[in-house]
């Protein structure tokens, strides 16, 4: 281990504190993390221990009375220096540098080592993140997605929030192919959520609409019965959704979409601040969606695709990618343009289902389209919640035709554009089975053809 | 108008079936799997208390599930086909539920070439294509060794021609 240059040791906290390491590269240009980062660890961990004791301990504990808070206090206070303690050995073999090929490079680990290398060329997202610890000393965590199918992501924990900003920008510049001293790309905001608009669209949704609407008749019904034996089912019912919606109000509280030369940056958040930029070009299909609630205000919900997020990350965890969780029409398809530039969705030419659609599917069959132009390929579908996809021709992986045997028997088949894994899917249901067949085709030729006229992924190289 | 689908899911030249070694490979499986079923069955003759008929009842009803199960394999692996086309291969199979891929070649990220304990010893393999997409889904089993790796090599360098980022 290298000793780090004496004249850049800071005193960051202003404590008289002479943290070392702080700020500074080795003689390979290498850094390291914040070095107040073990007690953040340390920090977010109290709680948990506190929990912990509580529960193991819980029946003695109770019976203690005041001693016994102090004890888990005490008990959690041991937790969290022992995570501390293990996080600053953490913190002491964790190194992350850019090296001469211009790959991001990471080496950590305490007893088994690791060395990662990222190749920026094939990066997806940055993001930064405030979790509610490292909120509190102003810290942020820094991740960063390469394409790949697992283990892609490297999260780097905790740098102070301008630090993790410059990163963002430094990684993004470099990606991008600019050069790296780039000052941070400026915002300007597009749009804002405002708070009552999310709160109000959260409870229109049609799931939440209607588990609401049986809560009330089940209340109803047993007040006027006299009998109180579905209050247990009203509590699943009503709770449910509230639960979901608060959980979601809380997530995407304050979101705010700005355009920066690195492309489109979301901000959203309430205990957990989090910030995502969407690359130009990295955009792999869209999906507008439109429940009925929201229909009387023009509202719609837009989530994305995008290559190496929202099919589950290296943990596991399947997040939803939002660009937008609920806008006016006109403003969603103005971001929509910055992501996907020439989309005109109202001059699409749309092809229907046959009628005959309506013996399998006599709801939603009217809806049922699919339109082309030069650059897409749509999709809709959905009576009560309106769902439109859309995928670039070049976007698109593979195309499958499936036919399931009530399908057969009306003659009828689906085509499915397949997309990066994500949250939007794009299937043009119970087409005619000639004609789906013609759209599958037709559709692998515009492919070959928008892949032929595609360019690299060093997007700002380019222009 | 029967037609019309089999239009739909095919390609008229150049379409490749794959080996009926494939049937007998899965019908050993389905053998294999069956002799449980058979143990269960002589369990509940020997256990006491048990009225005959219903190890009877149970024995006719697995023989018919075999029947059906054994003439369903039949059909399933004769209706796996693939085709390669200047640009792409077309995979289809299936018959309750019809499929059929479409995977241009530079989209490829991977190609599988895959044979359990019974292909190997049966000489079937099994060749799977992957892109970014995870519901592409174009595999096709049954291919003889040979056959199975010359097209993974031919896959495998016509991706690298055309590759395409994402």
């Amino acid at each position: 281990m290298t000793t780090p240059d004496p004249s850049n040791i800071g005193d960051d906290l202003g404590l008289g504190l002479r943290l070392p390491g702080r700020g500074t590269e080795d003689e390979r240009g290498r850094r390291r993390l914040h070095p107040i980062s073990p007690l953040v660890h340390g920090a977010s961990a109290l709680p948990i221990g506190i929990i912990l004791l509580l529960a193991f301990g819980g029946g003695g504990l109770i019976r203690f009375g005041a001693v016994s808070i102090a004890v888990a206090i005490l008990g959690g206070l041991v937790v969290a220096i022992l995570v501390a303690a293990w996080q600053y050995l953490v913190w002491r073999n964790t190194w992350y540098w850019f090296d001469d090929d211009g790959d991001f490079r990471v080496d950590s680990g305490v007893l088994t080592k690791r060395q990662r290398r990222l190749q920026l060329s094939r990066l997806q997202t940055v993001d930064v993140t405030q979790p509610l610890a490292a909120r509190i000393f102003s810290m942020a965590e820094v991740s960063i997605e390469v394409a790949g199918t697992h283990d892609s992501r490297v999260r780097l924990r905790f740098l102070t929030l301008a630090e993790g900003r410059a990163l963002r920008n430094e990684v993004l510049a470099r990606a991008a192919g600019l050069r790296h001293d780039t000052v941070e790309a400026p915002e300007a905001p597009i749009v804002k959520v405002p708070a009552k608009e999310l709160a109000v669209s959260l409870f229109l949704r049609t799931t939440t609409a209607v588990l609401l609407l049986l809560t009330v008749l089940i209340v109803l019904t047993s007040f006027l019965s006299g009998g109180w034996g579905a209050v247990g089912l009203a509590l699943v019912t009503g709770g449910l959704p509230i639960v979901l919606v608060v959980a979601e109000f809380m997530k995407y509280f304050d979101f705010t979409v700005s355009e920066s030369p690195d492309g489109l940056r979301l901000h959203f958040g309430l205990a957990k601040r989090e910030t995502r930029t969407v690359p130009p070009g990295r955009v792999q299909a869209i999906e507008i969606v439109e429940p009925l609630l929201w229909r009387r205000y023009r509202w719609v919900r837009v989530k994305v695709n995008i290559a190496g997020v929202g099919g589950g990350d290296s943990g596991g965890n399947k997040e939803e990618t939002l660009l937008l969780p609920v806008a006016e029409r006109s403003v969603a398809l103005e971001v929509i343009g910055r992501v996907l530039p020439g989309l005109d969705l109202d001059r699409l030419d749309w092809q229907p289902a046959p009628a005959r659609v309506w013996r399998r599917s006599p709801i939603q069959g009217g809806r049922l389209a699919v339109a082309w132009d030069d650059r897409v390929f749509a999709a809709r579908r959905g009576r009560v919640t309106r769902r439109l996809t859309v995928i670039p021709h070049v976007r698109a992986q593979s195309v499958r035709l499936t036919q399931g045997p009530w399908e057969r028997a009306l003659q009828l088949a689906s085509v499915h554009v397949d997309s990066t894994p994500g949250p939007v899917h794009i299937v043009g249901l119970h087409l005619d089975a000639g004609q789906a067949r013609q759209v599958a085709d037709d559709e692998v030729l515009r492919a070959a053809e928008g892949r032929r006229g595609d360019h690299g992924t060093r997007w700002a190289a380019d222009s | 108008m029967a037609d019309r689908t089999e239009q739909a899911f095919s390609w008229s030249e150049g379409w490749h079936p794959v080996s009926s070694r494939l049937i007998t490979a899965r019908r050993i499986t389905l053998a294999l799997v069956y002799l449980l079923v058979v143990a269960g069955v002589i369990v509940l003759f020997v256990l006491p208390g048990i009225p005959q008929w219903i190890p009877v009842a149970a024995l006719a009803a697995a023989v018919v599930v075999f029947i059906w199960l054994w003439w369903l394999i039949g059909r399933r692996v004769r209706s796996f086909g693939y085709a390669e086309r200047g640009d792409d291969l077309l995979v289809t199979s299936g018959i309750l539920f019809r499929r059929l891929v479409i995977v241009p070649y530079g989209r490829m990220q991977l190609v599988d070439v895959k044979a359990g304990p019974i292909d190997r010893w049966l000489g079937v393999t099994t060749v799977q294509l992957h892109t970014a997409a995870a519901t592409t889904d174009a595999s096709i089993p049954g291919l003889e060794p040979d056959v199975a790796a010359d097209l993974r090599d031919r896959l495998a360098r016509r991706g690298e021609e055309r590759s395409a980022g994402l």
